[in-house]
């Protein structure tokens, strides 16, 4: 009996992909701002001016709406992983379960409580207590972060963790190993940064819709000189980490660098070309018109310029051993949870770094069993097998490509931006206004893409070279699937619409009271019950 | 004792901050770096905004 249905499995990976991207709008803004609220806040204590007190409140009350819809659609994603992918839980539960039960207990709560002082605990705490507070509303947003991205690097590089064959599980091993998997470290510096980005964006943009319209000049151009330079700095950043993980991934995941640069063959080091662009075509494992840099490659992913990069047909011929291997390693854990005799353990163990890649075969397996396989079809099956390591190349390709060229704008915008503003020369840049404020959804965008490079790169797997996706997903039904699909796209439109209403809302408004700006005494108010007589 | 006590909770401050260095520093490089790299980013932006108070009131142009 086949058990696999390959549109569930599809709909279970659009359903959290979608819920996923969804979330991730919300969450750049709040890592960054946050942040982006404490040096505000700091220069408040720091020199005793109203103006950046009246900064923080107001770029404040923007992050409050953000947090709040960015918590909401936090939520759905977690359940997901039990109603969606019980398979994936039953399999890596403890590996994964741990950081995501820290980050609730720890800082979500943290920053929750922090978060609600900080609003409310303007009058109530002194100037010091104050900032302290939001401080830790900016640690606990980020160590929430921190805590999902290393269980996410424990699907990516799973270390800490050794799988069980009595239990049938990988079994938590090392907290120590979890914490500070090299995956994790550079992931979390990356995203957490890449948010710093996307906030420093947004209070440029918004400051310079103020400033292209000749409104509370001297707020906009703090907020826009404070970004600028929080955002020139965190490129430099992001880019830098960036650079951290893809040499992560040429070490650890072959077949994800791979497909990010386009390469079928393995790289002819120092000469090969970096593809600035090019169709991948996944069918027939080619690249259609390639433009390339030459001599960039190699140093840009080894940082030598004598090793090679594997390419993907000869990943595809690595592979072949290991998923004959892994045939033989469920075969034997087959037969040992049947028998527990030491003899099938043995085996199993001799075999036990492959058993992903025999999982791998199922899908072209007799009756999706593999160890139904007669002899005399292994090496069809094996074969067959082989083109399914790649992830889909077209997709990580471009999802990389328009990440870095988008990183590459943000550069030169902040850095056009910071030295314009030192010089106080923004005003007479009009373009350069238009352009920041036109820029404000990129990094968020560019955050997406960053996912997508991550997560598409690293199938066929949820958790790399143990568990195959297409065996993570429950088993549901095609029409809970499609009904669950729907309700989360219309609940997430309305939330979206929500927050883009509220945004521009109070970015038209702009801040509440401005003190530097001349103060104008408001027209007296002429009610129509007022009966007295005007002239009197 | 108020400022002795303020020093002393500084100095608790220095020792766990050299501690959490030497060890993170090890481990956990990009922890570090991250750290490090978040309060620089602060300061130099909240740098920015003092600098560009003082910019105006020596200038009196009203450019921004």
């Amino acid at each position: 009996m086949e058990f696999i249905n390959p549109d569930v499995v599809d709909l279970s990976r659009f359903q959290f992909a979608l819920t996923a991207l969804y979330h991730f709008m919300f969450v750049p803004l709040t890592l960054g701002l946050t942040f982006m609220l404490a040096a505000m806040e700091t220069v408040y204590v720091v020199t005793g001016r109203q103006i950046y007190k009246d900064m923080t409140q107001f770029w404040g009350k923007l992050f409050g709406i953000n947090f709040a819809i960015g918590v909401a659609t936090g939520i759905t994603m977690e359940f997901e992983f039990g109603t969606n992918w019980s398979m994936y839980s039953h399999f890596f539960g403890d590996m994964f379960g741990t950081p995501l039960a820290i980050e609730g207990l720890m800082a979500f709560f943290m920053e929750s409580t922090f978060v609600g002082l900080m609003f409310f605990g303007w009058d109530r705490l002194s100037k010091q207590a104050h900032l302290a507070v939001t401080y830790l509303v900016a640690l606990g947003s980020n160590l929430s972060a921190l805590w999902i991205l290393i269980a996410n690097a424990g699907m990516n590089m799973p270390e800490g963790a050794h799988f069980d064959p009595e239990t049938m599980r990988m079994q938590f091993e090392s907290f120590v190993d979890l914490v500070f998997n090299p995956d994790a470290q550079a992931k979390f510096v990356h995203t957490s940064v890449a948010g710093y980005v996307s906030a420093a964006m947004f209070v440029m943009g918004i400051s310079a819709f103020y400033l292209l319209r000749g409104q509370h000049r001297q707020f906009a151009a703090r907020s826009f000189r404070m970004a600028a330079l929080f955002g020139i700095i965190s490129t430099v950043a992001v880019i830098t980490l960036g650079d951290v993980l893809g040499r992560l991934d040429y070490e650890k995941q072959p077949t994800k660098i791979a497909a990010i640069e386009g390469l079928w063959h393995t790289s002819n080091p120092p000469f090969e070309p970096w593809i600035v662009a090019a169709l991948p075509d996944d069918a027939r494992q080619e690249n259609h018109y390639e433009i390339g840099v030459p001599l960039v490659l190699t140093p840009l992913i080894t940082h030598t310029f004598d090793q090679p990069i594997t390419g993907m047909h000869e990943l595809e011929d690595e592979a072949g051993p290991r998923i004959r291997s892994g045939i033989d390693a469920v075969a034997a854990l087959r037969r040992y949870g049947v028998t527990h005799s030491s003899t099938d353990l043995a085996q199993f163990t001799a075999h036990e770094q492959d058993m992903g890649y025999g999982l791998l075969a199922t899908r072209h397996a007799p009756g999706q069993d593999v160890t139904a396989i007669p002899a005399d079809q292994i090496d069809d099956v094996v074969k067959a097998t082989q083109p399914d390591i790649l992830p889909n190349v077209f997709v990580t390709f471009w999802s990389f490509r328009l990440m870095v060229f988008l990183s590459l704008w943000f550069f030169a915008l902040f850095a056009i931006s910071a030295y314009l503003s030192l010089k106080r020369r923004l005003e007479r840049s009009r373009l350069l206004l238009k352009l920041c404020m036109w820029s404000i959804p990129l990094p968020i965008l560019a955050t997406e893409f960053g996912w997508i490079t991550a997560e598409a790169g690293r199938q066929p797997w949820t958790v790399f070279g143990w568990l195959p996706t297409f065996l993570s997903a429950s088993s549901h039904g095609v029409s809970y699937m499609v009904f669950s699909l729907v309700g989360f796209v219309l609940l997430y439109s309305v939330f979206i619409a929500a927050e883009l209403y509220l945004m521009f809302k109070f970015a038209r408004l702009g801040p509440d009271h401005d003190s530097m700006e001349p103060h104008t005494p408001a027209a007296p108010r002429v009610s129509a019950f007022d009966m007295r007589p005007m002239a009197s | 004792m108020t400022k002795l006590l303020r020093l002393a909770g500084l100095a608790v401050v220095l020792v766990v901050s050299l501690l959490f260095a030497v060890f993170v520093g090890d481990q956990g490089p990009w922890y570090f770096a991250w750290v490090i790299g978040t309060v620089m980013i602060i300061l130099i932006s909240g740098a920015g905004a003092i600098m560009l108070d003082a910019q105006s009131s020596l200038s009196a142009d009203g450019d921004i």
